[in-house]
């Protein structure tokens, strides 16, 4: 990175937050504060929704992982417009007419108070755990490579959304992200652009396009009904569907940004925008990601994509098995290379021999990676966070023009602001609302609840700081955010749809059927391995099977709450 | 929620999802086309 970079990324990253904050500057209401005001435009909700999902992982690590495994993870998407649809059609006209602050308040009306304190706690420690991770993710890949200092990182994106997201709340997280998204789905154009033309010359577009299929990283649909696949149509339109449904429709995080319109028309239009544009959205990032796989079968990849890595480990010993291997990657790159002319060129009834001798040296090629890899976790240097997430960045910073390089690290950063921001504006919202409110100060002005509010905000971005500052991941980012999701969403969820659609069930049946649901999910979890998709819908369908036999068994005699 | 919301509600929403669903499925179809063209 040079000076233009530099000059580019810091203008982009400061101009937004200090343009947001001059928007909502004067004092607000609670209201104002925690629910925006009309003015609020459905495009501005629609690129908030967006913005809130994207984060930093989907463009860092997605990528990478196109790279690495091809473009199926688009299939994880294929429930999120069916559940954004339920969401506009049950979930928001019952938060508008309620006026909540927070969804956990619609299950105190319409079960008790401990189901609302369990549905904001379950959120709480999810969210805050998340918050953690993204805004660790994008620091650790960009210290590395950019040899900036991982807490300095850590605190630049963290802190600069504290400031911010404390001093303007809803409204200045929506102004935000809307111009946040606009710089991220600017960058990404561009770096797609940049790296079709920076395709070999050898193969036209279309060639580049059926060999990157024939080596397995083009296939964006797969009817397979095997549950162990991570990544199937069924798995992503159903196990998808109530990923989707719990965090649009139970996260405060998104629930906060689609109320922040005030009207339903609003709210819905913003909803039905995100149904529209995220498939193809995703499928363009991930197809960039296969781009990025095919320009390095022309131009030598790093044999280890984690450089610095691979760097501290040349240093320490290991110089001799990392040279050798390093000449035998060498070696197998020369002969794919010509494979994939021979492949290309070659008759249809010869292009079978062919591929095969290219799926050969492919796979030669990904052993010796893996052998670089297990040296390097002997050296003792293997770092944390898969290697696939270095995959992107690195071609940003090698192959993209100066000025790019600034802006799309800006997009990295932006998408790490505005995630975070959602978090923490819905973390304070959540823990000021169902918590301190109604148990510790339920009589105080509205005055008072702003100020708890932004008190709670930045003490919730310093939990997250601190995640960050401690999280090690075990495994790639991408699939972190996502497990973590899966694990808690499924038995919040199940909360909110006993509360739609069972009428005679209580409070205390839903409760004790939603804790049983959160342990069950544990315990799959550490003892199977099943897709992590899955365990949303098995949270979810365990409290609506039990609660209602919880009603008809130990809670037969509770009074039933009204219906809502 | 107020009047207008509710008459919106009656009339233009469901062809709207139905519009969301609609482009979904091309979306789809789209991406299965793909997936048999290339791979």
């Amino acid at each position: 990175m040079n000076r233009l970079d530099y000059l580019v990324l810091f203008a982009t990253i400061l101009a937004i937050p200090l343009y947001g904050l001059w928007r909502t500057r004067g004092r607000a209401s609670l209201r104002q504060y925690l629910r925006g005001d009309s003015s609020i435009h459905w495009a501005t909700i629609g690129l908030s929704v967006l913005a809130t999902q994207a984060g930093p992982i989907t463009f860092l690590s997605m990528p990478g992982q196109a790279y690495e495994s091809g473009i199926g993870f688009i299939q994880n998407y294929f429930g999120q417009p069916l559940a954004l649809i339920a969401v506009c059609a049950v979930f928001v006209p019952i938060y508008q007419r309620l006026k909540v602050y927070t969804a956990y308040q619609y299950l105190g009306q319409r079960f008790d108070r401990k189901t609302q304190l369990l549905g904001a706690f379950l959120f709480l420690v999810q969210r805050g755990l998340a918050a953690g991770i993204t805004i660790y993710a994008p620091a650790i890949v960009l210290s590395a490579l950019l040899g900036w200092r991982l807490n300095l990182t850590i605190w630049l994106a963290g802190g600069l959304v504290i400031i911010y997201t404390v001093l303007g709340g809803t409204k200045v997280v929506s102004i935000t992200q809307r111009y946040q998204m606009i710089v991220i789905l600017v960058g990404m154009a561009i770096a797609f652009a940049v790296a079709i033309y920076r395709l070999s010359p050898d193969l036209s577009f279309q060639n580049t396009l059926s060999v990157a299929g024939k080596m397995g990283k083009l296939e964006a649909v797969n009817f397979s009904v095997d549950p162990h696949k991570r990544y199937t149509f069924w798995s992503g339109l159903i196990g998808g569907f109530f990923l989707a449904l719990s965090y649009f429709g139970a996260d405060q995080s998104q629930v906060q940004r689609y109320l922040a319109g005030g009207s339903l028309r609003e709210s819905r239009l913003g909803l039905l925008f995100n149904a529209a544009v995220k498939v193809p959205m995703q499928f363009f990032i991930l197809l960039l990601g296969a781009i990025v796989f095919m320009f390095y079968q022309f131009e030598k990849p790093p044999i280890y994509f984690n450089q610095p890595a691979f760097e501290r480990a040349m240093q320490t010993g290991h110089a001799p098995q990392l040279a050798a291997l390093q000449t035998q990657f060498d070696d197998v790159f020369r002969q794919k290379q010509d494979a994939i002319r021979t492949v290309s060129s070659a008759s249809p009834d010869q292009r079978d021999v062919a591929m095969a001798r290219l799926h050969d040296f492919e796979a030669q090629a990904r052993d010796v990676r893996e052998r670089t890899k297990a040296v390097l976790v002997q050296a003792g240097v293997d770092p944390k966070s898969k290697e696939s997430d270095y995959v992107f960045i690195t071609f940003i910073l090698q192959q993209m023009p100066h000025g790019i390089v600034g802006l799309l690290i800006a997009v990295i950063l932006c998408a790490t602001m505005s995630a975070t921001a959602a978090a923490l504006n819905a973390l304070g919202t959540t823990t000021a609302v169902d918590f301190y409110r109604p148990l510790i100060r339920p009589h105080a002005s509205d005055h008072h609840y702003v100020v708890a509010a932004q008190a709670l905000t930045a003490a919730w971005g310093f939990v997250a700081i601190a995640v960050a500052s401690f999280a090690s991941l075990v495994e790639n980012l991408i699939e972190a955010g996502n497990i973590l999701g899966s694990i808690f969403y499924g038995s919040i969820l199940g909360l909110f749809l006993a509360a739609f659609f069972i009428r005679r069930v209580s409070g205390s049946a839903v409760f004790f059927a939603a804790l049983f649901a959160q342990a069950l999910v544990f315990i799959l979890f550490a003892t199977t391995n099943i897709g992590y998709l899955w365990y949303n819908f098995i949270g979810c369908a365990a409290v609506l099977i039990l609660a209602p036999i919880l009603q008809q068994t130990l809670f037969r005699s509770a009074e039933m709450s009204a219906d809502v | 929620m107020n009047t207008g919301d509710r008459n919106e509600d009656n009339t233009s929403w469901p062809k709207a999802y139905t519009v969301a669903l609609s482009i979904f499925t091309v979306e789809i179809v789209l991406l299965y086309l793909f997936t048999l063209r290339f791979s």
